[in-house]
Protein backbone atom coordinates (compact mmCIF):
# COMPACT_ATOMS: atom_id res chain seq x y z
CA UNK A 1 0.00 0.00 0.00
CA UNK A 2 1.30 3.82 -0.54
CA UNK A 3 0.73 5.66 2.51
CA UNK A 4 1.00 9.13 3.01
CA UNK A 5 3.26 10.71 5.71
CA UNK A 6 2.53 14.45 7.06
CA UNK A 7 5.39 16.23 8.18
CA UNK A 8 5.60 18.73 10.91
CA UNK A 9 8.35 21.14 12.11
CA UNK A 10 12.06 20.26 11.53
CA UNK A 11 11.18 17.07 9.70
CA UNK A 12 9.20 19.07 7.10
CA UNK A 13 12.23 21.61 6.84
CA UNK A 14 14.50 18.86 6.35
CA UNK A 15 12.46 17.17 3.67
CA UNK A 16 13.06 20.05 1.45
CA UNK A 17 9.40 21.82 2.94
CA UNK A 18 7.84 19.21 2.03
CA UNK A 19 3.71 18.94 3.72
CA UNK A 20 4.09 15.36 3.22
CA UNK A 21 5.71 11.96 1.59
CA UNK A 22 4.68 8.99 0.47
CA UNK A 23 6.15 5.30 1.19
CA UNK A 24 5.31 2.23 0.00
CA UNK A 25 4.69 -0.51 2.37
CA UNK A 26 3.59 -3.92 2.36
CA UNK A 27 0.06 -5.11 3.88
CA UNK A 28 0.87 -5.70 7.57
CA UNK A 29 3.57 -3.46 8.11
CA UNK A 30 4.78 -2.26 11.52
CA UNK A 31 5.60 1.09 12.18
CA UNK A 32 9.24 0.17 12.51
CA UNK A 33 9.09 -1.19 9.27
CA UNK A 34 7.57 2.61 7.95
CA UNK A 35 10.57 4.22 9.85
CA UNK A 36 13.16 1.69 7.76
CA UNK A 37 11.25 2.66 4.67
CA UNK A 38 11.68 6.40 5.24
CA UNK A 39 15.14 5.98 6.58
CA UNK A 40 16.27 4.33 2.94
CA UNK A 41 14.40 6.52 0.68
CA UNK A 42 14.42 10.15 2.79
CA UNK A 43 17.95 10.21 4.21
CA UNK A 44 17.93 13.37 5.02
CA UNK A 45 15.04 12.71 7.82
CA UNK A 46 17.92 9.74 9.41
CA UNK A 47 18.72 11.64 11.61
CA UNK A 48 15.67 13.18 12.76
CA UNK A 49 14.54 9.32 13.46
CA UNK A 50 16.03 8.73 16.41
CA UNK A 51 13.47 11.03 18.55
CA UNK A 52 10.89 11.29 16.02
CA UNK A 53 6.82 10.64 17.37
CA UNK A 54 4.95 8.84 14.65
CA UNK A 55 1.18 9.14 14.95
CA UNK A 56 -1.78 7.05 13.24
CA UNK A 57 -4.92 8.10 13.11
CA UNK A 58 -3.99 10.67 15.70
CA UNK A 59 -3.01 8.52 18.32
CA UNK A 60 0.73 7.93 19.30
CA UNK A 61 1.47 4.61 17.36
CA UNK A 62 5.26 2.88 18.58
CA UNK A 63 7.41 0.44 16.49
CA UNK A 64 5.46 -3.00 16.91
CA UNK A 65 2.09 -1.48 15.77
CA UNK A 66 0.83 -2.99 12.65
CA UNK A 67 -0.14 0.12 10.19
CA UNK A 68 -4.20 -0.59 9.77
CA UNK A 69 -5.83 0.38 6.46
CA UNK A 70 -5.70 4.06 4.89
CA UNK A 71 -3.89 4.86 7.74
CA UNK A 72 -3.41 8.62 8.47
CA UNK A 73 0.23 8.71 9.57
CA UNK A 74 2.23 11.82 10.72
CA UNK A 75 6.18 11.96 11.90
CA UNK A 76 7.26 14.90 13.90
CA UNK A 77 9.38 15.76 16.83
CA UNK A 78 8.57 16.48 20.41
CA UNK A 79 6.17 18.46 20.93
CA UNK A 80 6.52 22.11 22.86
CA UNK A 81 3.59 24.05 22.01
CA UNK A 82 1.72 26.42 24.98
CA UNK B 1 -26.14 19.21 33.65
CA UNK B 2 -23.55 18.91 30.99
CA UNK B 3 -20.40 21.03 31.90
CA UNK B 4 -19.00 23.36 28.69
CA UNK B 5 -15.32 21.80 27.67
CA UNK B 6 -14.24 24.69 24.69
CA UNK B 7 -11.47 23.28 23.22
CA UNK B 8 -9.57 24.61 19.87
CA UNK B 9 -6.58 25.73 17.76
CA UNK B 10 -7.41 29.32 16.40
CA UNK B 11 -5.10 31.79 14.45
CA UNK B 12 -6.99 34.47 15.80
CA UNK B 13 -6.53 36.67 19.12
CA UNK B 14 -7.68 34.87 22.09
CA UNK B 15 -10.08 36.53 23.96
CA UNK B 16 -9.82 35.31 27.63
CA UNK B 17 -13.32 37.28 28.90
CA UNK B 18 -15.04 35.42 26.28
CA UNK B 19 -13.49 32.18 27.20
CA UNK B 20 -14.06 32.70 30.82
CA UNK B 21 -17.79 33.11 30.41
CA UNK B 22 -17.78 30.22 28.04
CA UNK B 23 -17.37 27.95 30.81
CA UNK B 24 -18.75 29.75 33.55
CA UNK B 25 -21.71 28.07 35.03
CA UNK B 26 -24.51 29.40 37.39
CA UNK B 27 -22.71 27.26 40.20
CA UNK B 28 -19.06 28.44 39.56
CA UNK B 29 -17.88 30.39 42.06
CA UNK B 30 -14.00 30.13 40.87
CA UNK B 31 -11.81 29.84 37.92
CA UNK B 32 -7.90 28.71 37.70
CA UNK B 33 -6.65 30.52 34.25
CA UNK B 34 -3.68 29.74 33.10
CA UNK B 35 -2.57 32.04 30.08
CA UNK B 36 1.13 31.78 28.33
CA UNK B 37 2.79 34.48 26.42
CA UNK B 38 5.31 35.00 23.92
CA UNK B 39 8.44 36.38 26.19
CA UNK B 40 10.76 38.77 24.39
CA UNK B 41 13.55 38.79 27.20
CA UNK B 42 14.70 35.57 28.79
CA UNK B 43 16.84 35.67 31.84
CA UNK B 44 17.08 32.21 32.77
CA UNK B 45 19.48 29.98 31.59
CA UNK B 46 21.06 31.66 28.02
CA UNK B 47 19.80 34.46 28.51
CA UNK B 48 18.62 35.81 25.16
CA UNK B 49 15.91 37.88 23.05
CA UNK B 50 13.43 37.08 20.91
CA UNK B 51 11.81 39.04 18.22
CA UNK B 52 8.52 36.23 17.52
CA UNK B 53 7.80 32.76 17.78
CA UNK B 54 6.04 31.06 14.85
CA UNK B 55 3.64 28.32 15.92
CA UNK B 56 2.54 25.67 13.85
CA UNK B 57 -0.05 22.19 15.20
CA UNK B 58 -1.20 18.95 13.82
CA UNK B 59 -5.12 20.56 14.40
CA UNK B 60 -6.96 17.87 14.14
CA UNK B 61 -4.58 15.53 16.04
CA UNK B 62 -3.91 18.40 18.47
CA UNK B 63 -7.93 18.82 18.86
CA UNK B 64 -8.24 14.84 19.57
CA UNK B 65 -5.45 15.69 22.40
CA UNK B 66 -6.75 18.36 23.87
CA UNK B 67 -10.06 16.18 24.67
CA UNK B 68 -7.89 13.70 26.17
CA UNK B 69 -6.24 16.44 28.71
CA UNK B 70 -9.73 17.39 29.60
CA UNK B 71 -11.42 13.82 30.30
CA UNK B 72 -7.60 13.27 32.30
CA UNK B 73 -8.68 16.54 33.82
CA UNK B 74 -12.52 15.44 34.45
CA UNK B 75 -11.16 12.02 35.59
CA UNK B 76 -8.86 13.63 38.56
CA UNK B 77 -11.37 16.48 39.82
CA UNK B 78 -14.65 15.55 39.29
CA UNK B 79 -15.62 18.80 40.76
CA UNK B 80 -14.05 20.48 37.92
CA UNK B 81 -16.90 22.26 36.21
CA UNK B 82 -16.25 24.20 32.54
CA UNK B 83 -12.89 23.19 31.04
CA UNK B 84 -11.41 25.58 27.81
CA UNK B 85 -8.27 24.31 26.54
CA UNK B 86 -7.08 27.03 23.39
CA UNK B 87 -3.99 27.02 21.70
CA UNK B 88 -3.17 29.97 18.93
CA UNK B 89 -0.78 29.26 16.40
CA UNK B 90 0.90 31.96 13.67
CA UNK B 91 2.98 34.39 13.91
CA UNK B 92 2.82 35.45 17.79
CA UNK B 93 5.28 38.60 19.29
CA UNK B 94 6.08 39.34 22.51
CA UNK B 95 3.63 39.89 25.24
CA UNK B 96 0.70 37.89 23.23
CA UNK B 97 -1.15 35.49 24.86
CA UNK B 98 -0.33 31.97 23.05
CA UNK B 99 -2.51 29.86 25.31
CA UNK B 100 -4.96 29.53 27.65
CA UNK B 101 -6.44 26.94 30.25
CA UNK B 102 -8.86 26.99 32.14
CA UNK B 103 -10.97 25.47 34.75
CA UNK B 104 -13.93 26.45 37.28
CA UNK B 105 -15.25 24.57 39.93
CA UNK B 106 -18.16 25.99 42.64
CA UNK B 107 -15.17 26.95 44.53
CA UNK B 108 -11.43 27.57 44.94
CA UNK B 109 -10.62 24.93 47.26
CA UNK B 110 -11.86 22.13 45.19
CA UNK B 111 -8.41 21.33 43.33
CA UNK B 112 -9.33 23.90 41.14
CA UNK B 113 -5.58 25.50 40.47
CA UNK B 114 -4.23 22.22 40.14
CA UNK B 115 -6.26 20.67 37.84
CA UNK B 116 -5.64 24.02 35.23
CA UNK B 117 -1.88 23.40 36.23
CA UNK B 118 -2.03 19.57 35.17
CA UNK B 119 -3.89 20.69 32.09
CA UNK B 120 -1.38 23.15 30.68
CA UNK B 121 1.61 20.62 31.42
CA UNK B 122 -0.47 17.51 29.68
CA UNK B 123 -0.84 19.83 26.56
CA UNK B 124 2.75 20.63 26.34
CA UNK B 125 3.65 16.87 26.80
CA UNK B 126 1.12 15.54 24.28
CA UNK B 127 -0.39 18.21 22.01
CA UNK B 128 0.98 18.62 18.79
CA UNK B 129 2.15 22.05 18.23
CA UNK B 130 5.56 23.51 17.49
CA UNK B 131 7.20 26.63 17.91
CA UNK B 132 10.26 28.41 16.20
CA UNK B 133 11.64 30.86 17.72
CA UNK B 134 13.08 33.92 16.00
CA UNK B 135 15.84 36.10 17.43
CA UNK B 136 17.71 38.79 16.54
CA UNK B 137 20.81 36.46 15.98
CA UNK B 138 18.45 33.88 13.83
CA UNK B 139 15.80 31.50 14.09
CA UNK B 140 15.43 27.82 16.07
CA UNK B 141 13.04 24.99 16.64
CA UNK B 142 12.08 24.41 19.56
CA UNK B 143 11.95 21.06 21.03
CA UNK B 144 10.04 19.07 24.02
CA UNK B 145 11.71 16.64 26.11
CA UNK B 146 8.81 14.13 26.00
CA UNK B 147 8.37 10.92 24.40
CA UNK B 148 5.16 8.88 24.74
CA UNK B 149 5.30 5.55 25.53
CA UNK B 150 3.07 3.00 24.80
CA UNK B 151 0.52 2.13 27.27
CA UNK B 152 0.59 -1.10 29.32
Amino acid sequence: MDVQVLLFATLRERAGRQRSIQVNLPDGATVADLKQAIRQAYPALQASLATVIVSVNHEFAFDPDVLPPDPEVALFPPVSGG
Amino acid sequence: MEYPTILSVTDSELDLNLLLAGITLPSSGAAAIFTGMVRGVTARGEAHATLYLEYEAYVPMAEAKMQQVADEIRQRWPTVEGIAIVQRVGRLYPCTPTVLVACTASHRDTGVFDAARYGIDRLKQIVPVWKKEVGPDGEEWIEGDYLPKPEV
